[in-house]
C-alpha cells in the first residue's frame, strides 16, 4: 500500500506541492488528475524517491521509500528518453539489470516484452532508427519489464495513435491484473476513468478532489435530466423543479440541470402523466466534468 | 534553394550571437588566450626565467663575471667561499652554484648542481670568454685557442641521479609520464561529461535516476572512465615499451637542451616504484576530481552544443597545471612548483612531475595527497548536489544563483 501523507515541496521560493494526501491500495489503478503545473509531476517524482520532501511523507507498504523498495518501482516519465544508439533488446535489458534481474530470467521477460508490444522485427535494431510509437513501445517495456509493484505512468497515452494507446490500455490492464499497482496521469479522460478505480485532482499544489468516482458523484450537487420527446408539457414540469437550469438544445430530446437530490422517481413519474415519454435519463457527472469543476473552483 | 540557405545562416548568427554559451565561450576564450599569450612569461617570471645559480669566488672576480652571465642566469647569490651542499641551493632557491678560480693557466670553473645536466659546460664558456680574454691580457703570453677552451667541471650535488644519463632519462620519463597524465585525465574526464550531456539531452536522465540511486549512477560512469583510462594507459605504456622509449626531449626554461632519445634502459632505470605508485595515485585523484566536477557540469546543460563553453573554465586549470608542472621538471624546488603542487585539480601534476626528478621530502608529498583527497570530497559534494538536482532540470539554463541555492540546499 501507498501512502503520500500531506506532502510538500519548495523550489527556492517557489512552492510546488503544498499538500497532497492520499491512499493507493495493492493491485488498484489510480488518477492522479491536474492542470499543467499542479504539481503532478513533482507528486511523483517524491513517491518515486527521485524528490525527497519538504514535509510529510511517502511510505511504501508502512516504511519510508529507500533504494530497495524503488528496484521494484517502474516509472514512465512524461519527458520521454531513449538511448538512441542503443538497440531495442540492449536497452530493455540495461533497464531490467537496473532493477536487478538476472540471467536466465532476463532474457524470458525482454522476450515476452518484445514479443507482447510487436517489436520483435526492431529487437536488434538502434532505437533511433525506431518510430516515435514503437520507441514509446520500449520505454513501456523498460519501465515494466522487472513486473514492478508499483508504476508511475506520467501522460502514458500522449503522443500514441489509437491502435497503440489500445494496446497500452491492455498491457496496463494486464499489469494491474498481475499486481502491479499503477499510478497514471492524463489529459485524456476517458482513459484514466475506464482505467482507474480511484482519482485525486489537484491543483495549485494541494487536493482538489480525491476518492473513488462515485464517490465523487455522490457529492456532485446536480445531475442532468434528458427526456424524449421533447414536449412543452415535460419542459413545464422540468422547469417546476427548484434550481432547474435547462441546457443546450439537445436532437430529439430536452436537457436540464436538476439538484442531485431531486427523487428521480417521483419525477419520471410525473412526467408520464403529463406527457408521453420514450426515454427518461439521469445522467451522472462525468470525470471530465468534476475535474473542470475542481479546477475551477480552485481558480476562483 | 540560396536564399532558404541565407534565411537559414542569419537566423543562426542571431540566435547564437545572443545565447549565453556563445557569449560565456568568447569571454573565456578571450581570457585564455590571454593567459596562454602572458603565461609563459609569467612562469619564467616566477621559476627566475633564465636558471637561478649562486656564484662562488673571489669578490672581485665575481664582480666582473656577473654582468657576462646575467644574459643567461639569473644570479641568486654570491659567496665568497663555503662548502656548496644541498642546504646552500635551497637558502638561495638555485639550482647550481657556479664556484670561479682564476688559476694560472686562467679561469677554471666548477658547477655544483642537483642536476647534472642543468649548467650547460657551452653555455658557461660563451659566456665566460670575455672575463677569460681579459684574464690572458694580464699575462705575458697565451694561446687564444688553449685560453677558450675554459675547464668546467660538474659536481653533483644530492642528486637523486647517478650519471647525466639517467638525469637526462627522467626528466625523458617525467615528460612522457606528464603527458600521458594529462591525456588520461582530460580525455576521459570529458567522456565522463559526454555521457552525463548525453543522458541529459536525450530525457532519459528521469528514467535512470527513477531507476538508480543518482549517486551510484555518477560513480558508476566515472569509475568505468577511469578503467577504460587504465586500459588507455597500458596501450600507451606498452606502445611506448615497444618502441624503445617516448621522446626524450626536455621541456623547460631557457638554457637546456635536449637529450635526444630517451634510452629505453635509462628509462627503466629511473622508473622506479614508487614513481609507479604516484603516477597512478595522482592519475586517479586528478580524474576523479576533474570528472566529478565536469559531470556536474553537464547535468546543467540542456542541449549539447553548449558542452564546449561549460566545459572551457573547467580545462583551463588543468592546461595551467600542465604548463606549470613542465616548468617544475626543470626547477622542482622553485616556490611557484611548490605551492602550486598543493592545489587541488593543479597538484596531480606538479607534484609527479617534481617527484619524478628530485627528491620531495615525503611531508610534501603527503601533504599533497591530504589536500586534495579532502578537496576531492568537497568536489564530490557539490557535484553530486548539482547533478542530483542538475539532471531533473529542463528548459531555461539555471542561473548562477539557482546553482548557488541548490550547492547551498
Amino acid at each position: 500500500m501507498l501512502e503520500v501523507d500531506h506532502v510538500r515541496k519548495e523550489f527556492g521560493s517557489v512552492r510546488a506541492v503544498s499538500d497532497v494526501h492520499f491512499d493507493i491500495e495493492d493491485a488498484t489503478t489510480f488518477g492522479l488528475l491536474g492542470p499543467n503545473g499542479a504539481g503532478k509531476t513533482t507528486t511523483m517524482r517524491m513517491i518515486l524517491g527521485i524528490l525527497v520532501p519538504d514535509g510529510g511523507r511517502v511510505t511504501w507498504n508502512g516504511a519510508a521509500i529507500h533504494d530497495k523498495s524503488r528496484r521494484h518501482f517502474g516509472y514512465l516519465p512524461e519527458e520521454r528518453g531513449i538511448y538512441g544508439k542503443m538497440k531495442v533488446r540492449e536497452q530493455i535489458a540495461y533497464f531490467g539489470k537496473l532493477h536487478g534481474l538476472r540471467e536466465p530470467d532476463l532474457s524470458k521477460r525482454i522476450d515476452r516484452w518484445i514479443e507482447q508490444l510487436g517489436l520483435a522485427v526492431y529487437q536488434d535494431r538502434p532505437c533511433a532508427e525506431l518510430s516515435k510509437g514503437n520507441q514509446q513501445k520500449v520505454q513501456v517495456a523498460c519501465a515494466a519489464v522487472h513486473a514492478p509493484q508499483l508504476l508511475v505512468l506520467d501522460e502514458p497515452f500522449s503522443g500514441l495513435d489509437p491502435v497503440n494507446a489500445a494496446m497500452l490500455l491492455s498491457v496496463l490492464n494486464e499489469l494491474r491484473n498481475n499486481g502491479t499497482t499503477l499510478i497514471l496521469s492524463s489529459h485524456q479522460m476517458w482513459q484514466v476513468e475506464d482505467l482507474a478505480s480511484r482519482f485525486c485532482i489537484i491543483a495549485g499544489g494541494a487536493n482538489r478532489a480525491d476518492g473513488t468516482l462515485s464517490a465523487l458523484r455522490s457529492a456532485w450537487p446536480t445531475r442532468v435530466v434528458r427526456v424524449s420527446p421533447p414536449s412543452d408539457a415535460v419542459r413545464a414540469r422540468l422547469e417546476s423543479i427548484a434550481g432547474a437550469q435547462p441546457l443546450a438544445r439537445v436532437e430529439d430530446a430536452i436537457d436540464y440541470r436538476v439538484p442531485a437530490t431531486t427523487d428521480f422517481a417521483a419525477l419520471l413519474r410525473a412526467l408520464v402523466d403529463v406527457a408521453p415519454v420514450t426515454k427518461f435519463e439521469a445522467i451522472e457527472p462525468s470525470l471530465q466534468e468534476i475535474y473542470l469543476r475542481a479546477i475551477g473552483e480552485s481558480a476562483a | 534553394m540560396i536564399e532558404d540557405f541565407v534565411t537559414v545562416y542569419q537566423a543562426e548568427i542571431m540566435r547564437r550571437i545572443r545565447s549565453r554559451p556563445y557569449i560565456i565561450g568568447l569571454l573565456v576564450g578571450v581570457i585564455a588566450i590571454s593567459l596562454l599569450t602572458k603565461l609563459p612569461t609569467m612562469i619564467e617570471g616566477a621559476f627566475g626565467g633564465a636558471r637561478a645559480i649562486l656564484l662562488v669566488g673571489d669578490p672581485a672576480l665575481l664582480a666582473r663575471a656577473k654582468p657576462l652571465l646575467a644574459g643567461d642566469y639569473k644570479i641568486a647569490g654570491t659567496l665568497a667561499s663555503t662548502t656548496i651542499d644541498d642546504a646552500t641551493l635551497k637558502h638561495y632557491h638555485a639550482s647550481s652554484a657556479v664556484e670561479l678560480q682564476a688559476r694560472a693557466g686562467g679561469l677554471h670553473v666548477t658547477v655544483y648542481s642537483h642536476d647534472p645536466g642543468e649548467v650547460h659546460r657551452d653555455t658557461l664558456s660563451q659566456a665566460l670568454l670575455p672575463l677569460q680574454l681579459q684574464l690572458a691580457t694580464h699575462r705575458s703570453a697565451g694561446d687564444v685557442t688553449k685560453l677558450t677552451a675554459i675547464p668546467v667541471t660538474i659536481v653533483t650535488v644530492a642528486s637523486k641521479f647517478a650519471s647525466a644519463g639517467q638525469a637526462s632519462a627522467a626528466r625523458g620519463v617525467a615528460y612522457t609520464l606528464l603527458f600521458f597524465l594529462y591525456l588520461l585525465i582530460i580525455i576521459n574526464s570529458q567522456l565522463v561529461m559526454s555521457s552525463v550531456a548525453e543522458e541529459k539531452t536525450s530525457r532519459i536522465a528521469e528514467l535512470l535516476i527513477a531507476s538508480v540511486n543518482p549517486t551510484a549512477l555518477l560513480t558508476g560512469k566515472i569509475i568505468a572512465s577511469a578503467t577504460l583510462g587504465f586500459l588507455q594507459l597500458g596501450v600507451w605504456i606498452a606502445a611506448a615499451v615497444y618502441l624503445g622509449g617516448g621522446s626524450g626531449s626536455t621541456a623547460g626554461g631557457s638554457g637546456q637542451e635536449t637529450s635526444g632519445l630517451l634510452s629505453l634502459s635509462n628509462a627503466l632505470d629511473v622508473i622506479t616504484p614508487g614513481l609507479v605508485v604516484a603516477f597512478l595515485l595522482f592519475f586517479i585523484i586528478g580524474f576523479l576530481q576533474l570528472s566529478t566536477l565536469f559531470a556536474g557540469a553537464a547535468s546543467l546543460i540542456n542541449r549539447t552544443e553548449d558542452l564546449g563553453s561549460i566545459a572551457l573554465p573547467l580545462i583551463m586549470p588543468i592546461v595551467f597545471a600542465f604548463i606549470i608542472a613542465i616548468a617544475a621538471l626543470g626547477s622542482p624546488d622553485a616556490p611557484l612548483a611548490v605551492v602550486c603542487s598543493y592545489l587541488p585539480l593543479v597538484a596531480p601534476f606538479v607534484m609527479f612531475a617534481r617527484m619524478a626528478v628530485s627528491n620531495v621530502p615525503l611531508w610534501q608529498v603527503a601533504l599533497s595527497i591530504g589536500i586534495n583527497l579532502v578537496a576531492l570530497y568537497l568536489i564530490a559534494v557539490l557535484a553530486g548536489k548539482i547533478y542530483r538536482v542538475g539532471m531533473l532540470l529542463y528548459g531555461r539554463a539555471p542561473s548562477l544563483r539557482q546553482v548557488w541555492s541548490v550547492i547551498r540546499s
